[in-house]
């Protein structure tokens, strides 16, 4: 491995694709496979032909979920916005070590498992929980039901991905020159007119990185609506679970999945023809 | 304009920071429900975690199933990543972009695929069956630090070493290796994590048998809410405060052996 | 004395591209060499070549009458200081030095004992146990020379080695690398696009341009006697004005800026009447004054600008379309104004001529 790399960098050679092989071969067997098997599952089971697409994309319970799905996203990635863009802009003007401080929460927050977010967030919207005793303390006798509706699961959304959307603006704006700040403020751009022509332009790579992020994990998130959302509200991921484990419709599972993935795809493209993949992630 | 952003960053700084601080009490609550505040406290949860093997089993699985992702996942990432950061070949970006796709796909895809496919195979309710699959979720991830960390290494370090006399080999192993360890080793953390955290495929396929502990506190949040769930939370909030903590405590601690004084 | 290094008919191409033409050099033992030339020159292209880290499309390299044709850069025994230094981050000064004899299987103690006596010899003694990132710029500098030379290499090649380091530190380092070389007298190849730190250390420069040789020869001579028109130019500041002989008997040539010329600087190439020429004069040979001055042949300009360098100055003026170039000494520029007319003056040895 890593052989004279600097000598064969550039020749013509096999070695890159010995290198490659082991990891192609099995992506091929263990991930390129089982996507095959649910494109060819939403054809033919139960039996051959588009019968499950059909469903999928005119019956009212699917496009209602869809519906709700791509509302929910949409929702999600604006209040992740709203949440992340004014604590990246507070952790770039603040102190170095209250800017690693904050830092380190959303570090924090990101690494620790979205499992237990949840958890927590139904710890706090609970029946018995700080929320609910808080506003009793505070004289709301009948406080409304927070737990399983489109609220508390929304708001966990909100808490779990608001890390990747804080991450990426506050990537750019930390690459900004203090001195471009000034010398627009020598212009005799302030407030709001340096806001809107300085520093939100020079941001926008990280607010489309962010949002898209956040929109296409949101568009597949299972576990948090199924736990916290309310049942009579599924997103897409919840219903093809449902699909799958409890009705056994192993077709129309695997149509809606196809749906799921061609959408996901799309926007990925989308954003990868303009600004390439690896950066989103990176 | 100023004023309110800083307000509102502050606002958005407690709502980070109140999930994560509220599980520790809840974890020592002698309350059977969820109950805030707690009537008393006690390590009564902690002992119940610690003694109940349906909880203990989920928490080895996982364990045993994220070390061996790690392992089969570096053994195939690395040297792809050698070879798309080192050489230009033909169809270098569309494997670039291969390398990323596992990343691109709702898990709920994979997971209704990997129920039909390792059902066919025999591999669900198995650990080998959620390590095949998880190694193929740990790719991109390990792949983009792996690569971020390669494309940084400075190949005149290994022409200065071939021209003090070293083979190939030996450049290898004294050279690149050592320098690469600390990025090795931060994305073999990543393809742990990535398989220790990863839930929806796990519910899907990883059955009683192999059933792994974001599966268990699924299920268990699920149906009953049990307060157990709190300890397990806190312990790994604990893990994640400790490591991430954990550097800059050992840095502070070499300074102190040194006998420097740290700022 | 035969030649110990020696490059023949050296030709590099990548693709359709031109990297060296037809490099023909000689190197004898202890001799200190310089690589002069712009940046794309070729002058790192050749050292590389020889370094074993590109392959010669065409031509051969024998050090001591060996080809260096199959050795890999491993088994070539030539010692490389590269232009970031390229130290190994996770080895102290002492284990960087002890690498090459590590690979040489010299056991640990006698190697460690060896690489601190270089590190020594280089001025870094007490600092052995230091990582590089403990160390100033022209520490990481000295340990690399130590480590390159610790294994008693057949050639020292030295790849702009002080380009990162400050004006008072570069020449500090020009002195001490040309020091421990005399000492050692290893032959060595030293790359670099500053003529200063070329002519202050060589025993002989040799100039690239465009993947050839322009000239090679030692810095007095390629500075009074340059080869070609570019390395005229390259090398210190110039005059360059355009000529044709009259006579070449007597070496006279007519030109349009300065009228009648006798050139008379040695080594003239031998010259046919008629012939366009180029003529080089150095501004330091030139003198300025009011009046046309006695026994030395004259010429007229307008001072442009002039340009104070303390203990001496540059006055740059026209000579119809010429612009001439005076160095004269600082104490003189007090009587001199911008606008002024006056006379510039130089005698036949100051002349050189260059073909065209």
């Amino acid at each position: 491995m890593g052989l004279s790399l600097s000598a064969l960098a550039e020749r013509k050679t096999l070695w890159p694709w010995l290198l490659l092989a082991p990891l192609t071969i099995y992506l091929a067997l263990f991930f390129l496979v089982p996507l095959v098997e649910v494109a060819l599952m939403s054809v033919t089971e139960p039996r051959p032909g588009l019968a499950n697409y059909e469903k999928v994309l005119t019956g009212s319970l699917y496009r209602k979920v869809f519906l709700n799905t791509f509302g929910t996203a949409l929702l999600v990635t604006l209040c992740c916005l709203l949440v992340g863009y004014p604590l990246a802009y507070l952790m770039s003007t603040v102190s170095k070590r209250a800017a690693m401080g904050i830092l380190l929460l959303i570090t924090m927050s990101f690494w620790t498992s979205f499992l237990v977010r949840t958890y927590a967030w139904m710890v706090l919207l609970g029946n018995n929980g700080p929320v609910v005793w808080l506003m009793q303390t505070l004289g709301i006798a009948e406080p409304p039901p927070l737990l399983f509706t489109r609220f508390s699961s929304t708001l966990a959304m909100v808490h779990i991905l608001a890390p990747y959307m804080i991450m990426n603006i506050y990537t750019v704006m930390q690459k900004i020159d203090p001195s471009l700040i000034r010398s627009a403020e020598s212009m005799g751009a302030y407030g709001k007119s340096l806001f809107r022509h300085i520093y939100l332009p020079l941001t926008a790579p990280g607010i489309a990185n962010g949002s898209v992020l956040v929109f296409v994990i949101c568009l597949g998130f299972y576990v948090t609506p199924v736990l916290l959302g309310s049942p009579r509200e599924q997103m897409a991921a919840g219903l093809i679970g449902n699909q799958i484990e409890q009705f056994l419709a192993f077709g129309l599972g695997s149509a809606m999945s196809i749906v799921l993935l061609v959408v996901t795809l799309v926007i990925l493209g989308i954003y990868h023809r303009r600004f390439g993949l690896d950066k989103l992630y990176g | 304009m100023n004023t309110l952003m800083r307000w509102i960053g502050i606002a958005v700084v407690i709502f980070i920071a109140a999930p994560l601080v509220i599980v520790v009490p809840m974890s020592f609550s002698t309350a059977a429900s969820l109950q805030f505040p707690p009537p008393g406290y006690s390590w009564g949860y902690y002992q119940q975690f610690f003694s109940d093997p349906s909880w203990l089993r989920p928490a080895w699985n996982s364990i045993y199933i994220a070390t061996m992702n790690t392992l089969l996942t570096m053994a195939l990432v690395v040297p792809a990543t050698f070879a798309l950061v080192r050489h230009k070949f033909w169809g270098k970006s569309f494997a670039n972009l291969m390398m990323m796709m596992p990343m691109a796909v709702p898990h709920i895809v994979m997971a209704v695929g990997y129920y039909s496919y390792f059902g066919e195979l025999k591999l669900v309710h198995s650990k080998l069956g959620v390590i095949l699959a998880h190694t193929c979720l740990s790719v991109p991830i390990t792949f983009l630090v792996l690569s971020a960390n390669l494309k940084g290494f400075d190949l005149t370090l290994e022409r200065a070493a071939r021209s003090l006399g070293a083979t190939p080999g030996q450049v290898f192993r004294h050279i690149t290796l050592p320098i690469l360890k600390p990025g090795l080793a931060i994305s073999a953390l990543f393809a742990f994590i990535q398989s220790f955290d990863e839930t929806v495929v796990a519910i899907f396929i990883s059955g009683r048998d192999a059933e792994t502990l974001p599966r268990k506190m699924f299920d268990s949040i699920r149906e009953e809410a049990d307060p157990v769930i709190a300890v397990i939370s806190t312990l790994l909030f604990a893990v994640v405060f400790a490591g991430l903590i954990a550097p800059s405590l050992i840095k502070g601690l070499r300074r102190m052996a040194k006998g420097t004084p740290s700022k | 004395m035969s030649a110990y290094l020696r490059l023949a008919g050296v030709n590099k191409t990548f693709g359709s591209f031109t990297a060296l033409g037809h490099i023909d050099l000689e190197v004898e033992k202890g001799e200190f060499v310089t690589f002069l030339g712009p940046s794309g020159s070729g002058k790192t292209t050749t050292l590389m070549v020889i370094a074993g880290f590109e392959q010669a499309t065409k031509g051969e390299i024998t050090v001591a009458d060996q080809s260096l044709a199959h050795l890999a850069p491993q088994e070539r025994n030539i010692g490389i200081v590269f232009q970031n230094y390229a130290l190994f981050p996770h080895k102290t000064a002492a284990e960087n030095v002890y690498f090459p004899l590590q690979m040489r299987k010299v056991g640990k103690k006698e190697g460690m004992r060896k690489a601190e006596e270089m590190l020594e010899l280089v001025g870094l003694a007490g600092f052995a146990h230091r990582l590089p990132k403990e160390l100033s710029g022209g520490q990481q500098q000295r340990v690399a020379l130590a480590r390159a030379l610790v294994f008693e290499p057949d050639l020292l090649l030295l790849d702009e080695p002080l380009g990162a380091l400050d004006k008072n530190l570069r020449e500090q380092m020009q002195i001490e690398i040309k020091r421990i070389q005399k000492r050692l007298g290893v032959t060595t190849i030293f790359v670099t696009h500053d003529q200063t730190e070329a002519m202050s250390m060589s025993d002989r420069i040799v100039v690239f341009s465009n993947g050839a040789i322009e000239q090679a020869a030692a810095p007095l001579d390629i500075y009074h006697r340059p080869a070609t028109r570019f390395v005229a130019d390259f090398i210190g500041e110039s005059n360059l004005l355009e000529a044709t002989i009259t006579d070449a008997a007597s070496g006279k040539a007519q030109s349009p800026v300065l009228g009648e010329v006798t050139c008379g600087a040695e080594g003239l190439p031998p010259l046919t009447d008629g012939q366009a020429v180029t003529l080089l004069i150095r501004p330091e040979h030139l003198k300025l004054s009011r009046e046309p001055k006695e026994g030395r042949q004259n010429a007229q300009m307008v001072i442009e600008t002039i340009v104070n360098y303390g203990d001496n100055a540059v006055v740059i003026g026209h000579a119809g379309d010429q612009q001439i170039r005076v160095r004269v000494p600082g104490a003189d520029v007090v009587i001199l104004k911008e606008g002024d007319s006056c006379h510039f003056s130089w005698t036949a040895d100051a002349v050189f001529v260059l073909d065209k």
